[in-house]
C-alpha cells in the first residue's frame, strides 16, 4: 500500500549538497507492521517526512495505494495527510489549551466534519486506546502513557489506512513504552491500520512483522527480503 | 481524486472564531496590548466622527435661529469720540434705500442693575424698536411686545431669566409689574419665552431688560443706536451689501464692524474642519500603530506556535486553513479593539457635548463604521504573518521547540 521507489533526498544547494537518502527502495502492504531500524543520522526521519508528505523527495516516486503523491501541491497533500496517514510523535505534539477529546477532534476539523459529530467521534475512539474516562483532561493532567494514547487515538480518527509513528514510545519509561507498543500491536489487528515505526529499542523491533536497517541513506537490511 | 479535493469547502467562520478568540484568550495579556492601540485609534475616529455630526447640527441650529442672511453692525469709538453711534434714521430708513436689504432695526446695547420690589440684578439692558421680532425670532410668553405706540413710553419687556431674577417669592414678575432702571420706573408689558443664546446674537435676551428706543434717552448717553441688524434678501452678496451699507451708515464718531451670520458659521466650520483633521490624524496615527501592533503580536504567535502550526499541517490544515487561522485571530482581536473603542469615542464625544453645552447625537453610520476599519487594519496587519505561518514547512515547525 505504501511504495518507496529510488527515493533521494538531498539537503544544501548545489554547491555542497548533503545526500541524506540515497535510492531507498521498498513497499510495505497493507496491514503490516513494520520497523524501520538506524541509528541518528542514517534518514530515518526524512523518509518517515517524505512518506508523511510532510517532505518532498529530490528524486524518485512515493505511492500510496498505488497512488503517486510525491507531487502533489500543499493543499492537496494536506487533504491526503488528513484523509490517508495518521501520525504519532516522539513527544507527543498534543495541543495544551485542548481537552483530550479536542486534540483527538482536531483531524476532524480539518476533515470539515460537522461541529456536532466530532464529538462522539473523538469519545469512541478515546475508548478504543482505553481512555474514555480521560476525555475532558487536559495534556498536563494526563501521564506519558496516557498523553501517547490521546495522540495515538488523534492519529486514527479518520480512520487512516497508514500510521506513520516516529519513536512512538521513545518518550516513555520502558513499562509505559511496553504498554503503548501492545497497544499498537492491538489496533494494527483490530483495526487494519499499516503502521511504520521509527525506533531504536531492537526489542520494540523484534515485536514487529518486519524491519527495515537503514545506514547512511540506504536500506542495508530487510527482513522481508531476507 | 484532485477535483475531489479541491471541492471541499473552507472552515466555516463560525468555527474559524471559536478558535481563534480560544487562541487570543490563551495569550490575553499580549492581545491586551495590541487592543490598546486599535482601541485608541478607533475611539478617536468615533469621537471625532460624532463630534463632528453634533457640530453640524449645532450649525443648523444656529442657521435656523437666525437665518444666514443676517448682518450686525457694531459702531466702534473712532479717534477722540467718547463713543460710535449710528443714525437710527439711516437704518430705518435701509429697507429703502437698499434693494438688498429686506428689514433693519437699530438697537442699544448695554447692561445695568434693574431692581423690581426688594429684587434687584445686574441685567443686560437693550433699547430696541417695534420690529425687533422680524430680525430675531422671539417669542413671547406673557403680554406682548414692544409696539409703535410704546415708542416715548417707560415700558419694559423682560426675558425670561431676567424675570426669574426679578421675581421675588409671591411676587412673581408678570406684565403690570414695575421694574426700577436709573432712577426710572418701567411698566412691563411682556415677558419672553426662554430661547437659545448662540454666538450670533447681539447679546443674551433671555437676560436682558429691552425698552423702546425712543426712551433710550433718558437712561442711554449718548442715546443713539450702536448697533444695527440687517436682514438681507437671502439672493443678496453679502460681502456687498455689508460694503455698501456700512458705507451708508459711516460717521465721524465711529468705525464700523461688519459681522454676518455666514462668517461666524464659515469661522466655526474652519475651526471644526481643523480639529476633524487633528483628530483624523491622531486616529490614522493610533490605528496605524495599533495594526504594527497586531502584527507584532500576531509575527511572535506564529513563532511560538510553530510546532502547533506544524501539526496541524500533518493533521491535514491546508496553507488556506493556517492563513484563515491567523487572519481571522487578526480580525478578531482588532474587532473586539475597535468595538471597547466605539464605546471610548462615544464616551469622549458624550463628555464635549455636555462641555459645550450640546445635545448628544450620535450618527447610526458611526457605530459599524469604528470597529469595521479597526477589523479592515486588523486583517490588513495579519495578512504577513498569516502568510508566513501558511509558509512554515511542517517538518521545520515540528521539529521546533
Amino acid at each position: 500500500m505504501l511504495e518507496l521507489i529510488g527515493v533521494k533526498k538531498t539537503y544544501g544547494g548545489p554547491a555542497r549538497p548533503t545526500p541524506v537518502l540515497r535510492g531507498v527502495t521498498f513497499a510495505v502492504e497493507a496491514g503490516a507492521f513494520c520497523a524501520l531500524v538506524g541509528p541518528s543520522g542514517s534518514g530515518k526521519s526524512t523518509l518517515m517526512n517524505i512518506a508523511g508528505l510532510l517532505d518532498r523527495p529530490t528524486a524518485g516516486a512515493v505511492r500510496l495505494d498505488g497512488e503517486t503523491i510525491e507531487d502533489a501541491s500543499a493543499a492537496e497533500a494536506a487533504k491526503i495527510r488528513n484523509r490517508g496517514i495518521g501520525f504519532v510523535f516522539q513527544s507527543f505534539n498534543l495541543l495544551p489549551r485542548l481537552s483530550a477529546w479536542e486534540n483527538v477532534a482536531l483531524p476532524l476539523l480539518y476533515g470539515r466534519v460537522p461541529r456536532s459529530e466530532r464529538r462522539p467521534a473523538a469519545l469512541a475512539m478515546l475508548d478504543q486506546v482505553g481512555l474514555g474516562e480521560r476525555a475532558d483532561h487536559r495534556p498536563a493532567e494526563l501521564s506519558g502513557g496516557e498523553q501517547q494514547r490521546v495522540a495515538l487515538a488523534r492519529a486514527l480518527i479518520r480512520k487512516p489506512r497508514l500510521i506513520l509513528a516516529d519513536e512512538p514510545t521513545g518518550s516513555l519509561d520502558s513499562v509505559t513504552a511496553g504498554e503503548v507498543m501492545a497497544l499498537l500491536r492491538d489496533l494494527n489487528g483490530r483495526l487494519d491500520v499499516t503502521i511504520l515505526m521509527v525506533t531504536h529499542d531492537h526489542d520494540l523491533a523484534r515485536r514487529c512483522d518486519r524491519r527495515i536497517d537503514l545506514l547512511d541513506g540506504r536500506i542495508v537490511a530487510d527482513s522481508a527480503a531476507a | 481524486m484532485s477535483a475531489s479535493l479541491r471541492a471541499t469547502p473552507s472552515l466555516s467562520l463560525a468555527e474559524s472564531l471559536a478558535e481563534a478568540f480560544a487562541n487570543l484568550y490563551a495569550q490575553r495579556e499580549r492581545s491586551a496590548l495590541a487592543l490598546l492601540g486599535i482601541l485608541i485609534g478607533t475611539a478617536s475616529i468615533v469621537a471625532m466622527l460624532t463630534i463632528g455630526h453634533m457640530a453640524g447640527l449645532e450649525t443648523l441650529k444656529l442657521f435656523r435661529h437666525l437665518g444666514a442672511d443676517m448682518l450686525q453692525i457694531h459702531a466702534m469709538p473712532a479717534g477722540d469720540a467718547p463713543a460710535g453711534v449710528l443714525d437710527r434714521d439711516l437704518i430705518e430708513r435701509l429697507p429703502a434705500t437698499d434693494f438688498a436689504v429686506l428689514a433693519a432695526a437699530p438697537l442699544v446695547v448695554d447692561h445695568d442693575t434693574v431692581s423690581a420690589g426688594t429684587a434687584s440684578a445686574d441685567l443686560g439692558v437693550a433699547a430696541v424698536t417695534a420690529n425687533l421680532p422680524r430680525l430675531i425670532s422671539l417669542r413671547v410668553s406673557q403680554g406682548r411686545f414692544i409696539a409703535p405706540i410704546d415708542d416715548d413710553n417707560l415700558v419694559a419687556v423682560v426675558g425670561d431669566q431676567a424675570a426669574q431674577r426679578l421675581s421675588a417669592p409671591g411676587a412673581p414678575l408678570i406684565p403690570g409689574s414695575k421694574v426700577g432702571l436709573k432712577g426710572y420706573e418701567f411698566t412691563v408689558v411682556g415677558v419672553l419665552g426662554s430661547m437659545p443664546y448662540t454666538a450670533l446674537d447681539p447679546m443674551d435676551i433671555n437676560n436682558a431688560v429691552l425698552i423702546p428706543l425712543a426712551g433710550a434717552r433718558r437712561i442711554f448717553n449718548p442715546p443713539n443706536p450702536t448697533t444695527a441688524l440687517v436682514h438681507l434678501r437671502p439672493e443678496a452678496n453679502v460681502k456687498a451689501a455689508g460694503q455698501r451699507i456700512s458705507a451708508a451708515l459711516a460717521n465721524p464718531t465711529a468705525t464700523l464692524q461688519v459681522v454676518s451670520a455666514r462668517d461666524l458659521i464659515r469661522g466655526m466650520s474652519a475651526q471644526k474642519a481643523l480639529h476633524s483633521q487633528l483628530l483624523t490624524a491622531v486616529g490614522a496615527i493610533s490605528l496605524l500603530v495599533g495594526g504594527i501592533g497586531v502584527m507584532n503580536v500576531m509575527l511572535m504567535g506564529v513563532m511560538e506556535r510553530r510546532r502547533e502550526i506544524g501539526l496541524r499541517a500533518a493533521m491535514g490544515a491546508t496553507p488556506g486553513d493556517l492563513q484563515l487561522m491567523f487572519l481571522v485571530e487578526a480580525g478578531s482581536l482588532a474587532f473586539v479593539g475597535g468595538l471597547i473603542g466605539l464605546a471610548c469615542g462615544l464616551g469622549a464625544a458624550f463628555v464635549t457635548a455636555r462641555a459645550a453645552g450640546w445635545s448628544f447625537r450620535v450618527a447610526l453610520w458611526v457605530l459599524p463604521l469604528g470597529p469595521g476599519v479597526a477589523a479592515l487594519v486588523g486583517v490588513a496587519f495579519g495578512l504577513y504573518p498569516a502568510v508566513k505561518a501558511s509558509r512554515l514547512s511542517p517538518i521545520e515547525a515540528l521539529r521546533a521547540e
